[in-house]
């Protein structure tokens, strides 16, 4: 069957243990209903697919799998990646402070150009707050980053940050095939070579 | 029996019996038999199983992971992946051996079509 899709990136959550990054990506995971069986196998990755400016895009979204905890997160987890969602916990300090690192470990190991895009997660906790909206606010500031409040639990602004990001990557890819173009373009002959062209472009087929 | 097209296709669209996430579009598959062995769904059958679990003979086939609209696919098994639903992470509702990259089954018994 031909693709059915317009784009496809990979996402990674990063963040410490513990941030609810499991929960971005599993919104309903307490959930009674579950058998044990999937609980304890874990999930690997998801598929979802959304719609943005009429171009359906297919996200896989991947989890660190714990392997957080022993910082062993390298380039093999890191490659392809077009996007990455930096998850810290606003109910917990630490958390926070290892975003600095966790920025540090993606400069060094994944692609230079991956968009990024910085999560205070467990908004709807606000009475166990220590770190305030306006500390989240300025350190994204200071990176460059873009920067949202979520909860997983009350599914606050989780859709909103998967968008978000999605939408930046396709602003940079579609950015990029401009340059292309334009770097070749010469006249009216060209432009009709290029347009055929960018379907295969498009489609950022990793894996 | 299955609602297939003529030439096996998945008319229906193919979502997940608890939530109704969207797992398939129709078409996006193919009817397909098997036998396979799901753990079970739901936590009395698991333990009315004895932690086993049920065999599943009817299928839809996929070629493309990316086929998918959402699905979730779990660690690996031994040389399996189990596919669950991508929103409230009902399941197993499918099968995938990691020895056979382009063959993802989606038991119909599993799901809900609509």
């Amino acid at each position: 069957m031909a693709k059915t899709y317009d784009y496809l990136f990979k996402l990674l959550l990063i963040g410490d243990s513990g941030v609810g990054k499991t929960c971005l990506l599993f919104r309903f995971s307490e959930d009674a209903f579950n058998t044990t069986f999937i609980s304890t196998i874990g999930i690997d990755f998801k598929i979802r697919t959304i719609e943005l400016d009429g171009k359906k895009i297919k996200l896989q979204i991947w989890d660190t799998a714990g392997q957080e905890r022993f910082r062993t997160i390298t380039t093999a987890y890191y490659r392809g990646a077009m996007g990455i969602m930096l998850v810290y916990d606003i109910t917990n300090e630490k958390s926070f402070d290892n975003i600095k690192n966790w920025i540090r470990n993606i400069e060094e190991h994944a692609s230079s150009d991956v968009e990024r895009m910085i999560l205070g997660n467990k908004c709807d906790m606000n009475e166990k707050r220590q770190v305030s909206k306006e500390k989240g606010e300025k350190l994204a500031i200071d990176y460059g980053i873009k920067f949202l409040e979520t909860s997983a639990k009350s599914s606050i602004n989780v859709e909103e940050a998967f968008f978000t990001l999605a939408r930046d990557i396709m602003t940079k890819l579609n950015r990029k095939m401009n340059d292309n173009s334009s770097s070749g373009a010469g006249g009216p002959v060209k432009i009709t070579e290029n347009r055929s062209k960018k379907s295969s472009f498009f489609r950022c087929t990793l894996l | 029996p299955p609602p297939a097209q003529p030439l096996g296709r998945n008319l229906k669209a193919v979502l997940c019996q608890r939530c109704g996430s969207r797992v398939l579009l129709p078409g996006a598959a193919t009817f397909a038999h098997r036998e396979l062995l799901l753990p079970a769904m739901r936590k009395k059958a698991a333990a009315a199983a004895g932690g086993g679990g049920d065999v599943v003979r009817e299928h839809w086939l996929v070629r493309d992971m990316f086929s998918f609209e959402n699905v979730g696919f779990t660690r690996d098994v031994g040389n399996v992946k189990f596919l669950v639903c991508a929103d409230c992470e009902a399941g197993p509702i499918g099968w995938h051996c990691l020895d056979d990259k382009d063959s993802f089954y989606v038991a119909l018994e599993r799901v809900a079509h609509e």
